[in-house]
Protein backbone atom coordinates (compact mmCIF):
# COMPACT_ATOMS: atom_id res chain seq x y z
CA UNK A 1 0.00 0.00 0.00
CA UNK A 2 1.62 3.45 -1.25
CA UNK A 3 1.32 5.87 1.50
CA UNK A 4 0.66 9.39 -0.42
CA UNK A 5 1.69 11.36 2.90
CA UNK A 6 5.19 9.76 2.39
CA UNK A 7 5.71 10.38 -0.71
CA UNK A 8 4.94 13.93 -0.09
CA UNK A 9 7.19 14.07 2.62
CA UNK A 10 10.61 12.75 0.67
CA UNK A 11 9.15 15.51 -2.32
CA UNK A 12 8.55 18.33 -0.55
CA UNK A 13 12.28 17.74 1.15
CA UNK A 14 13.84 17.27 -1.98
CA UNK A 15 11.95 21.04 -2.73
CA UNK A 16 13.67 21.96 -0.15
CA UNK A 17 16.75 20.85 -0.79
CA UNK A 18 16.77 22.32 -4.28
CA UNK A 19 15.98 25.98 -2.78
CA UNK A 20 18.57 25.90 -0.24
CA UNK A 21 21.12 24.81 -3.78
CA UNK A 22 22.59 27.54 -4.72
CA UNK A 23 23.93 26.27 -8.16
CA UNK A 24 20.26 26.06 -9.27
CA UNK A 25 19.95 29.69 -8.66
CA UNK A 26 23.07 29.91 -11.01
CA UNK A 27 21.70 28.55 -13.66
CA UNK A 28 18.27 29.86 -12.87
CA UNK A 29 19.99 33.34 -13.23
CA UNK A 30 21.62 32.26 -16.80
CA UNK A 31 18.23 31.70 -18.20
CA UNK A 32 16.92 34.43 -17.29
CA UNK A 33 19.96 36.72 -18.54
CA UNK A 34 19.28 35.14 -21.70
CA UNK A 35 15.56 35.42 -21.67
CA UNK A 36 16.85 39.63 -21.44
CA UNK A 37 19.67 39.59 -23.91
CA UNK A 38 16.67 38.13 -26.50
CA UNK A 39 14.90 41.88 -26.37
CA UNK A 40 18.19 42.75 -26.56
CA UNK A 41 19.30 40.65 -30.14
CA UNK A 42 15.66 41.02 -30.73
CA UNK A 43 15.75 45.07 -31.24
CA UNK A 44 18.99 44.69 -33.74
CA UNK A 45 16.53 43.55 -36.04
CA UNK A 46 14.44 45.24 -38.62
CA UNK A 47 11.99 42.60 -39.40
CA UNK A 48 10.10 40.06 -36.79
CA UNK A 49 11.75 41.57 -33.73
CA UNK A 50 8.72 40.21 -31.59
CA UNK A 51 9.01 36.39 -33.52
CA UNK A 52 12.63 36.36 -32.87
CA UNK A 53 12.41 37.36 -29.19
CA UNK A 54 9.99 34.87 -28.39
CA UNK A 55 12.24 32.41 -30.48
CA UNK A 56 14.93 33.60 -27.84
CA UNK A 57 12.71 33.10 -24.58
CA UNK A 58 11.04 29.49 -25.48
CA UNK A 59 13.98 27.97 -26.06
CA UNK A 60 16.28 29.02 -23.48
CA UNK A 61 13.30 28.30 -21.45
CA UNK A 62 13.38 24.80 -22.95
CA UNK A 63 16.98 24.26 -22.53
CA UNK A 64 17.84 25.54 -19.05
CA UNK A 65 15.10 23.47 -18.00
CA UNK A 66 15.89 20.14 -19.45
CA UNK A 67 20.13 21.11 -18.62
CA UNK A 68 18.55 21.19 -14.76
CA UNK A 69 16.45 18.76 -15.05
CA UNK A 70 19.12 16.09 -16.27
CA UNK A 71 22.13 17.83 -13.95
CA UNK A 72 19.94 17.18 -10.45
CA UNK A 73 18.38 14.47 -11.85
CA UNK A 74 20.98 12.33 -12.83
CA UNK A 75 22.64 12.78 -9.13
CA UNK A 76 19.03 12.00 -7.61
CA UNK A 77 19.08 8.79 -6.41
CA UNK A 78 22.44 8.22 -6.57
CA UNK A 79 24.00 11.11 -4.18
CA UNK A 80 21.44 9.21 -1.56
CA UNK A 81 23.17 6.16 -2.25
CA UNK A 82 26.67 7.09 -2.23
CA UNK A 83 26.43 9.40 0.51
CA UNK A 84 24.36 6.76 2.65
CA UNK A 85 21.79 9.36 3.55
CA UNK A 86 19.00 6.21 2.32
CA UNK A 87 20.61 4.48 4.95
CA UNK A 88 18.68 5.74 7.75
CA UNK A 89 15.49 6.54 5.24
CA UNK A 90 14.98 2.91 4.59
CA UNK A 91 14.56 1.97 7.79
CA UNK A 92 11.59 3.98 8.19
CA UNK A 93 8.27 2.57 7.55
CA UNK A 94 8.57 3.40 4.16
CA UNK A 95 9.15 1.41 0.85
CA UNK A 96 11.44 1.86 -1.92
CA UNK A 97 8.74 2.59 -4.38
CA UNK A 98 7.63 5.55 -1.75
CA UNK A 99 11.13 7.09 -1.98
CA UNK A 100 11.78 6.96 -5.55
CA UNK A 101 8.15 8.58 -6.26
CA UNK A 102 8.83 11.25 -3.35
CA UNK A 103 12.11 11.83 -4.82
CA UNK A 104 11.16 12.27 -8.56
CA UNK A 105 7.84 14.73 -7.62
CA UNK A 106 10.05 16.46 -5.11
CA UNK A 107 12.00 17.23 -8.35
CA UNK A 108 9.53 17.81 -11.07
CA UNK A 109 7.49 20.34 -8.49
CA UNK A 110 11.14 22.05 -8.55
CA UNK A 111 11.68 22.38 -11.95
CA UNK A 112 7.92 23.91 -13.06
CA UNK A 113 8.82 25.74 -9.70
CA UNK A 114 11.89 27.41 -11.30
CA UNK A 115 9.97 27.12 -14.98
CA UNK A 116 7.59 29.19 -13.50
CA UNK A 117 10.26 32.03 -12.83
CA UNK A 118 11.41 31.96 -16.38
CA UNK A 119 7.83 32.20 -17.39
CA UNK A 120 7.32 35.27 -15.00
CA UNK A 121 10.64 36.80 -17.30
CA UNK A 122 9.47 35.74 -20.41
CA UNK A 123 6.16 37.40 -19.61
CA UNK A 124 7.70 40.44 -18.07
CA UNK A 125 10.32 41.00 -21.38
CA UNK A 126 6.81 40.18 -23.70
CA UNK A 127 5.06 42.53 -22.08
CA UNK A 128 7.48 45.57 -21.78
CA UNK A 129 8.53 44.78 -25.96
CA UNK A 130 4.93 44.78 -26.89
CA UNK A 131 5.64 41.63 -27.97
CA UNK A 132 1.93 39.48 -28.03
CA UNK A 133 1.21 36.76 -25.36
CA UNK A 134 -1.98 34.24 -26.41
CA UNK A 135 -3.26 31.28 -25.11
CA UNK A 136 -0.94 29.50 -27.52
CA UNK A 137 2.30 30.55 -24.90
CA UNK A 138 0.16 28.90 -21.95
CA UNK A 139 -0.36 25.69 -24.15
CA UNK A 140 3.31 25.86 -24.66
CA UNK A 141 4.34 26.19 -21.05
CA UNK A 142 2.22 23.25 -20.12
CA UNK A 143 3.77 20.90 -22.74
CA UNK A 144 7.65 21.79 -22.20
CA UNK A 145 6.18 20.89 -18.69
CA UNK A 146 5.11 17.85 -19.32
CA UNK A 147 8.32 17.51 -21.49
CA UNK A 148 9.98 18.10 -18.48
CA UNK A 149 8.50 15.37 -16.50
CA UNK A 150 9.08 12.95 -18.87
CA UNK A 151 12.89 14.13 -18.52
CA UNK A 152 13.27 13.81 -15.17
CA UNK A 153 11.74 10.45 -14.99
CA UNK A 154 14.53 9.31 -17.71
CA UNK A 155 17.02 10.79 -15.46
CA UNK A 156 15.63 8.80 -12.45
CA UNK A 157 15.83 5.56 -13.99
CA UNK A 158 19.13 5.65 -14.72
CA UNK A 159 19.96 7.59 -11.41
CA UNK A 160 18.62 4.47 -9.94
CA UNK A 161 21.54 2.22 -11.08
CA UNK A 162 24.34 3.61 -12.90
CA UNK A 163 26.34 6.68 -12.38
CA UNK A 164 25.91 10.51 -12.74
CA UNK A 165 28.27 10.63 -15.53
CA UNK A 166 26.07 7.83 -17.72
CA UNK A 167 22.87 8.95 -16.32
CA UNK A 168 23.44 12.15 -17.80
CA UNK A 169 25.04 10.76 -21.05
CA UNK A 170 22.26 8.42 -21.68
CA UNK A 171 19.31 11.38 -20.62
CA UNK A 172 20.88 13.92 -22.90
CA UNK A 173 21.25 11.27 -25.57
CA UNK A 174 17.35 10.26 -25.30
CA UNK A 175 16.42 14.05 -24.88
CA UNK A 176 18.62 14.53 -28.07
CA UNK A 177 16.95 11.63 -30.36
CA UNK A 178 13.06 12.25 -28.84
CA UNK A 179 13.09 15.37 -30.69
CA UNK A 180 14.51 13.38 -33.56
CA UNK A 181 11.95 10.34 -33.49
CA UNK A 182 9.46 11.61 -35.89
CA UNK A 183 11.53 13.00 -38.42
CA UNK A 184 13.24 9.75 -38.15
CA UNK A 185 10.42 7.92 -38.83
CA UNK A 186 8.91 10.30 -42.30
CA UNK A 187 12.52 9.82 -43.34
CA UNK A 188 12.09 5.71 -43.15
CA UNK A 189 9.17 5.79 -44.61
CA UNK A 190 9.99 7.22 -47.47
CA UNK A 191 12.55 4.97 -47.82
CA UNK A 192 11.97 1.72 -50.37
CA UNK A 193 13.32 -1.08 -47.96
CA UNK A 194 10.92 -2.18 -45.82
CA UNK A 195 13.02 -3.61 -42.86
CA UNK A 196 14.30 0.24 -42.56
CA UNK A 197 10.35 1.51 -42.93
CA UNK A 198 9.69 -1.37 -39.93
CA UNK A 199 12.82 -0.55 -38.07
CA UNK A 200 12.16 3.69 -38.08
CA UNK A 201 8.69 3.08 -36.96
CA UNK A 202 9.54 1.01 -34.31
CA UNK A 203 11.98 3.76 -32.76
CA UNK A 204 9.40 6.01 -33.10
CA UNK A 205 7.01 3.82 -30.90
CA UNK A 206 9.47 2.73 -28.06
CA UNK A 207 12.21 6.62 -27.87
CA UNK A 208 10.19 9.00 -26.85
CA UNK A 209 8.75 11.20 -29.18
CA UNK A 210 9.50 14.93 -27.50
CA UNK A 211 8.40 16.81 -30.21
CA UNK A 212 4.60 15.78 -29.29
CA UNK A 213 5.47 18.77 -27.08
CA UNK A 214 6.95 21.03 -29.04
CA UNK A 215 3.96 24.13 -29.44
CA UNK A 216 7.22 26.59 -29.97
CA UNK A 217 6.35 27.55 -33.93
CA UNK A 218 2.69 27.21 -32.66
CA UNK A 219 3.56 29.95 -29.85
CA UNK A 220 5.89 32.26 -31.73
CA UNK A 221 3.29 32.73 -34.51
CA UNK A 222 0.20 33.29 -32.72
CA UNK A 223 -1.02 30.02 -34.28
CA UNK A 224 -4.39 28.47 -32.53
CA UNK A 225 -4.09 25.22 -30.69
CA UNK A 226 -7.28 22.59 -30.37
CA UNK A 227 -8.20 20.65 -27.10
CA UNK A 228 -6.67 17.73 -28.53
CA UNK A 229 -3.44 19.09 -29.11
CA UNK A 230 -2.85 19.64 -25.23
CA UNK A 231 -4.53 16.28 -23.78
CA UNK A 232 -3.18 13.76 -26.61
CA UNK A 233 0.32 14.87 -25.24
CA UNK A 234 -0.65 14.78 -22.08
CA UNK A 235 -1.86 10.66 -21.85
CA UNK A 236 0.92 10.22 -23.82
CA UNK A 237 3.65 11.62 -21.55
CA UNK A 238 1.39 10.63 -18.32
CA UNK A 239 2.26 6.98 -19.91
CA UNK A 240 5.72 7.15 -20.84
CA UNK A 241 6.08 8.76 -17.24
CA UNK A 242 4.03 5.97 -15.52
CA UNK A 243 6.30 2.89 -17.59
CA UNK A 244 9.64 4.68 -16.88
CA UNK A 245 8.66 4.93 -13.09
CA UNK A 246 7.49 1.30 -13.23
CA UNK A 247 11.25 0.41 -14.28
CA UNK A 248 13.16 2.64 -11.86
CA UNK A 249 10.96 1.18 -8.79
CA UNK A 250 11.39 -2.25 -10.38
CA UNK A 251 16.02 -1.68 -10.38
CA UNK A 252 15.71 0.30 -7.44
CA UNK A 253 14.05 -2.04 -5.45
CA UNK A 254 16.09 -4.88 -6.54
CA UNK A 255 19.37 -3.10 -5.74
CA UNK A 256 21.90 -3.81 -2.57
CA UNK A 257 22.95 -1.26 -0.61
CA UNK A 258 26.71 -1.65 -0.13
CA UNK B 1 17.94 -12.13 30.76
CA UNK B 2 15.73 -15.59 30.75
CA UNK B 3 15.89 -17.09 27.26
CA UNK B 4 11.96 -17.53 27.65
CA UNK B 5 11.63 -14.06 27.06
CA UNK B 6 9.90 -13.24 23.40
CA UNK B 7 11.73 -13.46 20.80
CA UNK B 8 12.36 -10.16 18.83
CA UNK B 9 15.39 -10.96 16.25
CA UNK B 10 15.79 -13.98 15.06
CA UNK B 11 18.49 -14.97 12.20
CA UNK B 12 18.45 -18.19 10.70
CA UNK B 13 21.34 -19.54 8.42
CA UNK B 14 22.11 -16.20 6.59
CA UNK B 15 24.51 -16.44 3.71
CA UNK B 16 25.35 -13.57 1.96
CA UNK B 17 27.76 -13.47 -1.48
CA UNK B 18 28.87 -10.47 -3.06
CA UNK B 19 30.40 -10.15 -6.70
CA UNK B 20 33.40 -8.03 -6.30
CA UNK B 21 33.12 -7.04 -9.87
CA UNK B 22 32.07 -7.69 -13.30
CA UNK B 23 33.04 -10.95 -14.33
CA UNK B 24 34.52 -11.83 -10.94
CA UNK B 25 33.33 -14.91 -8.94
CA UNK B 26 31.44 -14.29 -5.88
CA UNK B 27 32.86 -13.82 -2.77
CA UNK B 28 31.07 -15.42 0.41
CA UNK B 29 30.77 -12.95 3.44
CA UNK B 30 28.45 -14.20 5.61
CA UNK B 31 28.64 -18.17 6.08
CA UNK B 32 25.06 -19.22 7.60
CA UNK B 33 24.91 -16.88 10.67
CA UNK B 34 22.39 -17.84 13.07
CA UNK B 35 21.30 -16.40 16.36
CA UNK B 36 18.48 -15.15 18.18
CA UNK B 37 17.97 -11.73 20.51
CA UNK B 38 15.33 -11.75 23.12
CA UNK B 39 13.12 -8.78 24.50
CA UNK B 40 14.75 -6.19 26.79
CA UNK B 41 18.26 -7.86 26.05
CA UNK B 42 21.28 -5.64 24.87
CA UNK B 43 23.12 -7.57 22.17
CA UNK B 44 26.44 -6.75 21.21
CA UNK B 45 27.47 -7.97 17.95
CA UNK B 46 31.41 -7.63 18.52
CA UNK B 47 34.14 -8.25 15.26
CA UNK B 48 37.24 -7.39 13.83
CA UNK B 49 37.16 -5.14 10.70
CA UNK B 50 35.67 -6.71 7.42
CA UNK B 51 34.18 -9.49 9.85
CA UNK B 52 30.82 -9.12 8.86
CA UNK B 53 28.80 -6.85 11.37
CA UNK B 54 27.89 -4.11 8.95
CA UNK B 55 26.52 -6.66 6.43
CA UNK B 56 24.66 -8.73 8.37
CA UNK B 57 22.91 -5.65 10.29
CA UNK B 58 22.25 -4.08 6.42
CA UNK B 59 20.34 -7.72 6.04
CA UNK B 60 18.15 -6.93 9.16
CA UNK B 61 17.88 -3.40 7.90
CA UNK B 62 16.76 -4.74 4.18
CA UNK B 63 19.00 -2.74 2.70
CA UNK B 64 20.33 -5.78 0.81
CA UNK B 65 19.39 -9.57 0.40
CA UNK B 66 20.42 -12.12 1.78
CA UNK B 67 21.52 -15.03 -0.46
CA UNK B 68 20.19 -17.69 1.50
CA UNK B 69 18.68 -17.47 5.23
CA UNK B 70 16.01 -15.86 6.83
CA UNK B 71 15.52 -13.23 9.40
CA UNK B 72 12.53 -11.53 11.56
CA UNK B 73 12.29 -8.57 13.37
CA UNK B 74 9.14 -8.91 15.56
CA UNK B 75 7.95 -11.76 13.93
CA UNK B 76 8.31 -9.75 10.23
CA UNK B 77 10.44 -10.53 7.38
CA UNK B 78 12.58 -7.53 7.40
CA UNK B 79 11.73 -6.63 3.84
CA UNK B 80 8.14 -5.62 4.89
CA UNK B 81 8.33 -1.99 5.87
CA UNK B 82 5.08 -1.21 8.38
CA UNK B 83 7.30 -2.63 11.19
CA UNK B 84 9.94 -0.50 10.63
CA UNK B 85 7.40 1.62 13.08
CA UNK B 86 8.92 -0.30 15.71
CA UNK B 87 12.60 -0.13 15.16
CA UNK B 88 15.21 2.41 15.12
CA UNK B 89 18.76 2.54 13.12
CA UNK B 90 22.40 4.49 13.41
CA UNK B 91 24.17 3.55 10.76
CA UNK B 92 28.06 3.36 10.88
CA UNK B 93 29.30 7.14 10.38
CA UNK B 94 26.03 8.53 9.62
CA UNK B 95 25.82 11.09 7.12
CA UNK B 96 22.27 13.42 6.83
CA UNK B 97 21.20 15.92 4.74
CA UNK B 98 23.88 18.83 5.94
CA UNK B 99 21.30 21.78 4.15
CA UNK B 100 18.77 20.78 7.43
CA UNK B 101 19.54 22.01 10.96
CA UNK B 102 19.40 19.52 13.44
CA UNK B 103 15.63 20.21 14.64
CA UNK B 104 14.84 20.01 11.06
CA UNK B 105 15.62 16.88 10.37
CA UNK B 106 14.65 15.10 13.36
CA UNK B 107 10.79 16.52 12.48
CA UNK B 108 11.90 14.82 9.02
CA UNK B 109 12.38 11.62 10.60
CA UNK B 110 9.47 12.06 12.91
CA UNK B 111 7.48 12.30 10.00
CA UNK B 112 8.61 9.27 8.18
CA UNK B 113 8.23 7.45 11.44
CA UNK B 114 4.60 8.02 11.13
CA UNK B 115 5.23 10.19 14.62
CA UNK B 116 1.31 12.14 14.91
CA UNK B 117 1.43 15.49 14.45
CA UNK B 118 0.64 16.73 18.02
CA UNK B 119 3.69 14.65 19.39
CA UNK B 120 6.39 15.76 17.27
CA UNK B 121 7.42 18.85 18.08
CA UNK B 122 7.64 17.62 21.76
CA UNK B 123 9.28 14.81 20.83
CA UNK B 124 12.01 16.56 18.98
CA UNK B 125 12.85 19.00 21.03
CA UNK B 126 12.79 15.97 23.98
CA UNK B 127 15.42 14.17 22.09
CA UNK B 128 17.72 16.96 21.12
CA UNK B 129 17.62 17.68 24.64
CA UNK B 130 18.51 13.31 25.07
CA UNK B 131 21.64 13.88 23.18
CA UNK B 132 23.00 17.65 24.08
CA UNK B 133 21.89 18.92 20.77
CA UNK B 134 19.11 21.73 22.06
CA UNK B 135 21.34 24.45 21.98
CA UNK B 136 22.60 23.72 18.08
CA UNK B 137 19.07 22.71 17.23
CA UNK B 138 18.42 25.53 14.99
CA UNK B 139 22.32 25.48 13.06
CA UNK B 140 22.43 23.67 9.44
CA UNK B 141 23.70 19.90 9.99
CA UNK B 142 26.65 21.25 8.10
CA UNK B 143 28.13 23.28 10.63
CA UNK B 144 28.03 20.34 13.15
CA UNK B 145 31.14 18.06 13.88
CA UNK B 146 31.42 14.39 13.74
CA UNK B 147 30.37 13.38 17.23
CA UNK B 148 27.54 16.18 17.00
CA UNK B 149 26.28 13.83 13.76
CA UNK B 150 26.96 10.97 15.38
CA UNK B 151 24.38 12.71 18.28
CA UNK B 152 21.62 13.78 15.67
CA UNK B 153 21.99 9.80 14.47
CA UNK B 154 21.07 8.09 17.76
CA UNK B 155 18.19 11.19 18.09
CA UNK B 156 16.59 10.18 14.92
CA UNK B 157 16.58 6.60 15.90
CA UNK B 158 15.41 6.83 18.93
CA UNK B 159 12.64 9.72 17.68
CA UNK B 160 9.64 7.58 17.51
CA UNK B 161 10.19 5.80 20.87
CA UNK B 162 11.28 2.38 18.98
CA UNK B 163 10.95 -0.77 20.70
CA UNK B 164 14.20 -2.74 18.89
CA UNK B 165 17.01 -0.29 18.41
CA UNK B 166 20.16 -1.03 15.75
CA UNK B 167 23.39 0.84 16.85
CA UNK B 168 26.24 0.33 14.03
CA UNK B 169 29.40 1.75 15.81
CA UNK B 170 27.30 3.78 18.51
CA UNK B 171 30.49 5.45 20.19
CA UNK B 172 32.60 6.29 16.84
CA UNK B 173 33.42 9.32 16.78
CA UNK B 174 32.96 10.52 20.46
CA UNK B 175 34.86 11.62 23.06
CA UNK B 176 34.99 9.81 26.59
CA UNK B 177 32.47 12.38 27.53
CA UNK B 178 29.95 11.48 24.63
CA UNK B 179 31.24 7.75 24.72
CA UNK B 180 29.70 7.66 28.85
CA UNK B 181 26.32 9.70 27.97
CA UNK B 182 25.23 7.20 24.99
CA UNK B 183 26.48 4.00 27.67
CA UNK B 184 23.87 5.75 29.96
CA UNK B 185 21.96 6.46 27.09
CA UNK B 186 22.05 2.67 25.84
CA UNK B 187 21.67 1.41 29.70
CA UNK B 188 18.00 3.79 29.86
CA UNK B 189 16.63 2.50 27.13
CA UNK B 190 17.04 -1.12 28.91
CA UNK B 191 15.50 0.17 31.99
CA UNK B 192 12.75 0.93 29.77
CA UNK B 193 12.30 -2.76 28.51
CA UNK B 194 13.92 -1.90 25.08
CA UNK B 195 15.63 -4.36 22.89
CA UNK B 196 19.07 -3.17 21.71
CA UNK B 197 21.28 -4.74 19.00
CA UNK B 198 24.38 -3.14 18.65
CA UNK B 199 27.42 -3.72 16.36
CA UNK B 200 31.33 -2.60 17.95
CA UNK B 201 34.32 -3.47 17.94
CA UNK B 202 34.80 -1.70 21.73
CA UNK B 203 35.02 -4.57 23.91
CA UNK B 204 35.22 -2.50 26.74
CA UNK B 205 31.48 -0.96 25.78
CA UNK B 206 30.35 -3.81 25.41
CA UNK B 207 31.64 -5.68 28.79
CA UNK B 208 29.36 -2.90 30.90
CA UNK B 209 26.30 -2.86 28.47
CA UNK B 210 25.76 -6.09 27.05
CA UNK B 211 24.01 -8.84 28.14
CA UNK B 212 24.62 -11.56 25.62
CA UNK B 213 27.46 -11.18 23.07
CA UNK B 214 28.15 -13.03 19.56
CA UNK B 215 31.25 -12.95 17.92
CA UNK B 216 32.03 -12.77 14.44
CA UNK B 217 35.07 -13.71 12.80
CA UNK B 218 35.42 -13.77 8.63
CA UNK B 219 31.73 -13.90 8.30
CA UNK B 220 31.16 -16.85 11.26
CA UNK B 221 30.01 -16.66 14.92
CA UNK B 222 32.82 -17.69 16.63
CA UNK B 223 31.87 -17.18 20.43
CA UNK B 224 27.77 -16.90 21.53
CA UNK B 225 26.57 -16.18 25.10
CA UNK B 226 25.99 -14.07 28.03
CA UNK B 227 28.42 -11.90 29.47
CA UNK B 228 28.30 -12.80 33.00
CA UNK B 229 29.21 -16.92 31.31
CA UNK B 230 32.80 -14.84 30.83
CA UNK B 231 32.90 -12.33 33.36
CA UNK B 232 32.03 -14.43 35.96
CA UNK B 233 32.51 -17.89 35.33
CA UNK B 234 36.24 -18.14 33.68
CA UNK B 235 38.26 -17.08 36.99
CA UNK B 236 41.88 -18.51 35.97
CA UNK B 237 44.06 -16.87 38.83
CA UNK B 238 44.54 -14.77 41.40
CA UNK B 239 47.44 -11.68 42.42
CA UNK B 240 48.06 -11.06 45.98
CA UNK B 241 50.67 -8.93 47.05
CA UNK B 242 52.08 -9.43 50.46
CA UNK B 243 54.27 -7.51 52.80
CA UNK B 244 56.86 -8.70 55.72
CA UNK B 245 56.67 -12.15 54.15
CA UNK B 246 59.30 -14.57 55.48
CA UNK B 247 61.49 -16.46 53.23
CA UNK B 248 60.67 -19.70 54.56
CA UNK B 249 57.15 -18.61 54.28
CA UNK B 250 57.46 -18.32 50.55
CA UNK B 251 58.75 -21.59 50.35
CA UNK B 252 55.55 -22.81 51.91
CA UNK B 253 53.27 -21.18 49.54
CA UNK B 254 55.28 -22.32 46.63
CA UNK B 255 55.23 -26.15 47.65
CA UNK B 256 51.42 -25.97 49.45
CA UNK B 257 49.73 -23.62 47.01
CA UNK B 258 51.40 -23.85 43.98
CA UNK B 259 51.94 -20.80 44.28
CA UNK B 260 54.43 -18.35 42.51
CA UNK B 261 56.40 -15.49 43.87
CA UNK B 262 58.08 -12.36 42.29
CA UNK B 263 58.97 -8.88 43.33
CA UNK B 264 61.43 -8.04 45.92
CA UNK B 265 62.27 -6.22 48.89
CA UNK B 266 59.40 -6.07 51.48
CA UNK B 267 56.53 -6.38 48.76
CA UNK B 268 56.05 -9.78 46.98
CA UNK B 269 53.26 -10.64 44.55
CA UNK B 270 51.54 -14.18 45.05
CA UNK B 271 50.40 -15.93 42.03
CA UNK B 272 48.36 -18.70 42.34
CA UNK B 273 45.76 -20.65 40.38
CA UNK B 274 43.78 -22.00 42.92
CA UNK B 275 40.12 -19.98 42.52
CA UNK B 276 39.82 -20.34 46.37
CA UNK B 277 42.79 -18.28 48.15
CA UNK B 278 41.32 -18.22 51.39
CA UNK B 279 43.70 -20.85 52.87
CA UNK B 280 46.46 -19.27 50.86
CA UNK B 281 45.57 -15.82 52.61
CA UNK B 282 44.89 -17.64 56.19
CA UNK B 283 48.67 -19.65 55.45
CA UNK B 284 50.15 -16.00 55.27
CA UNK B 285 48.57 -14.15 57.75
CA UNK B 286 49.49 -17.02 60.35
CA UNK B 287 53.09 -16.39 59.59
CA UNK B 288 53.08 -12.89 60.13
CA UNK B 289 52.30 -11.37 56.83
CA UNK B 290 50.78 -8.40 55.94
CA UNK B 291 47.83 -8.94 52.50
CA UNK B 292 48.02 -5.90 50.62
CA UNK B 293 45.61 -6.69 47.81
CA UNK B 294 43.73 -9.62 46.30
CA UNK B 295 43.70 -9.08 42.41
CA UNK B 296 41.32 -11.74 40.52
CA UNK B 297 41.94 -12.54 37.21
CA UNK B 298 39.31 -13.90 34.66
CA UNK B 299 39.09 -14.54 30.84
CA UNK B 300 38.41 -11.30 29.61
CA UNK B 301 36.08 -10.95 26.44
CA UNK B 302 39.27 -9.79 24.78
CA UNK B 303 41.15 -12.94 25.20
CA UNK B 304 37.71 -14.76 23.62
CA UNK B 305 37.81 -12.19 20.72
CA UNK B 306 41.44 -12.40 20.27
CA UNK B 307 42.03 -15.90 20.26
CA UNK B 308 39.01 -16.22 18.22
CA UNK B 309 41.04 -14.17 15.39
CA UNK B 310 43.88 -16.00 16.18
CA UNK B 311 42.12 -19.60 15.18
CA UNK B 312 40.87 -18.05 12.27
CA UNK B 313 43.69 -16.99 10.98
CA UNK B 314 45.58 -20.64 11.69
CA UNK B 315 42.20 -21.92 9.53
CA UNK B 316 42.44 -19.45 6.90
CA UNK B 317 46.27 -20.28 6.48
CA UNK B 318 44.93 -24.37 6.53
CA UNK B 319 42.13 -23.88 4.04
CA UNK B 320 44.97 -21.69 1.51
CA UNK B 321 47.30 -25.22 1.60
Amino acid sequence: MISPALIWTIATNTVREAIRNKLLYVLLFFAIALILAGALLSSLSYVESERILQDIGLAAIRLFSVAIAIFVGVNLIHKEVDRRTVYTILSKPLSRTEFLLGKYLGLVLTIWMQMAVMVMAFAGVSLATGAPLTPTHAAAFFLTGIELALVVALATLFSSFTTPMLASFFSGGLWFVGHLTRDLRDLGAASDLETVQRLTALLHRVLPDLESFNLSIEAAHGLPVVASDLWLPLLYGGGYVAILLVAATALFGRRDFR
Amino acid sequence: MSRESREVIRVANIVKDFRPGFGLRRKRVLHGISFSVCEGEIFGFVGPNGAGKTTLLKVLMGLIRATAGEATILGCDVHETEFRRHIGFLPENPYFYDYLTGREILTFYAKLSGLPRAQRADRVALLLGWVGLSSAANARLRTYSKGMLQRVGIAQALVHDPSVVFLDEPMSGLDPIGRKEIRDLILRLRAEGKTVFMNTHILSDVEMVCDRVAIIVSGRITYEGAIEDFLEGDQRESDVVVAGLRPETGVQLEEKFGASLRGHGDRIEVRTADKNVNPMLGAILEAGGQVLSVTPHRVSLESIFLSAVEQDRADEKERER
